[in-house]
């Protein structure tokens, strides 16, 4: 049966099995370890009137059972080398993910139908599609809003934000690196099954507002800058391509 | 009601999704493509969006869909809604949800008859687990398989 080819994405993996705190945010293939500069959210534009203090720490892998609040997001490190989003190519770092809790400042969690705080290893099942794996070393985000900023918009948003101006400034560094250095590599085709039965796939997403918020297509894979949020278009059904889809088109925003 | 730290999807889950690798890795389909629909506060809006949603899977002409949800509850509303429109314009339809013991449909319609439920928890609950009660690429695996059937008129 005929193939037609549409486009062509490549995603090119570079594994890290060292997360650091330094003096600069870099990646060193050779000992593959992800250096963060430990002044990094300093030197980030945070709206003070929102987020009243933010902390960055790096978990090891059989050092979850601590205490975290309510768990936002999970998200990978990933950027566009070539092309814009769902083409041409895209480096992301394996081995390590990000993790973005948040509480207000008395203490109330962030989150509206339930909440996930706890000890880390109780709270999550590892080792899902949308989860870090047993072996991640995970980077860790935690924001306190100012009181009450939990449950309106602007308090997730800003939150989300701030997680994404640090998945930035690794980004800059992945985008750096030379893509004969990766661990693995690939690649995706949109294409036409000419004469095959024409399925699509719905995913119904956030949308109420409050702290149900989607965003899609933003600049950089999984990324905020750029993306467009679901409430702000009204909710009305959008079309993604697959490449589009896998190369990271949707952010959750709850 | 909406979206619980067990059913709601990551945007790790989005970058990596098994129900989009299940469908495109499928030589027998064509995948078209994937609708992103919200789910508004309003209940006016969400039979408006589930309308359109429908109008668009008419247009494309397509032979089947597969719709997933990662809430529940109140957003079962505009769930149940978007299958009826797109069921009455005799497109088949397969869904995915979250479903176990809390969150049985509280509306429900006859083109709801292949639900695929990913709970995951014992009890059936939303156990504010991040992960747990979410599509795995079996959950995924079913949805299609149930689809094809439809499709040949089998179910």
């Amino acid at each position: 049966m005929e193939e037609r080819e549409l486009r062509r994405l490549v995603i090119k993996a570079f594994h890290i099995i060292n997360v650091k705190f330094s003096t600069k945010t870099f990646i060193d293939l050779k000992s593959k370890t992800l250096f963060l500069d430990e002044n990094l959210l300093q030197s980030l534009n945070v709206d003070r009137e929102i987020i009243k203090d933010a902390r960055l720490s790096i978990i090891e892998k059989d050092k979850r059972n601590i205490f975290v609040n309510s768990i936002l997001d999970f998200s990978p490190i990933a950027t566009k080398v070539l092309g814009n989003l769902g083409e041409g190519i895209t480096h992301v770092l394996t081995g390590v993910c990000c993790m973005l809790t948040a509480v207000d400042e008395e203490g109330v969690q962030v989150a509206e139908f339930g909440s996930s705080e706890g000890i880390l290893s109780e709270q999550v099942v590892f080792n899902r599609a949308g989860t870090p794996s047993d072996e991640d070393i995970i980077i860790h985000l935690d924001v306190t809003l100012k009181k009450g900023l939990g449950t309106i918009r602007k308090g997730p948003t800003e939150a989300h934000k701030l997680f994404d101006l640090v998945i930035q400034e690794v980004r800059k560094s992945l985008k750096k690196l030379n893509g004969k250095d990766c661990d693995e590599k690939h690649e995706y085709v949109d294409k036409v099954q000419v004469g095959k039965k024409r399925v699509v796939i719905i995913k119904q997403v956030a949308g109420q507002g409050a702290m149900y918020d989607t965003l899609f297509l933003p600049n950089e894979p999984a990324g905020f800058e750029g993306g467009r949020s679901v409430i702000d278009i009204g909710n009305v059904p959008i079309i993604l391509t697959p490449n589009e889809f896998r190369d990271g088109a949707l952010r959750a925003m709850h | 009601m909406g979206v619980g730290p067990s059913t709601k999807e990551t945007t790790l889950h989005h970058f990596r999704d098994p129900l989009l690798k299940v469908v495109s890795d499928d030589k027998d389909i064509d995948l078209v493509g994937i609708m992103i629909v919200g789910t508004p506060q309003e209940n006016e809006d969400k039979y408006f969006v589930g309308k359109m949603a429908a109008r668009w899977c008419e247009a494309m002409r397509v032979d089947g869909v597969i719709i997933s949800v990662d809430g529940w509850g109140n957003s079962h509303v505009d769930y149940a809604n978007t299958i009826e429109e797109i069921g009455k314009r005799g497109i088949p339809v397969v869904g995915l949800s979250f479903i176990g013991t809390q969150a049985q449909f509280v509306v429900k319609n006859k083109y709801m008859d292949t639900i695929v439920d990913f709970n995951k928890s014992k009890e059936g609950i939303e156990t504010e687990v991040v992960g747990e009660n979410n599509v795995t690429e079996i959950d995924a695996k079913k949805a299609l398989a149930l689809l094809k059937l439809k499709m040949k008129g089998e179910r």
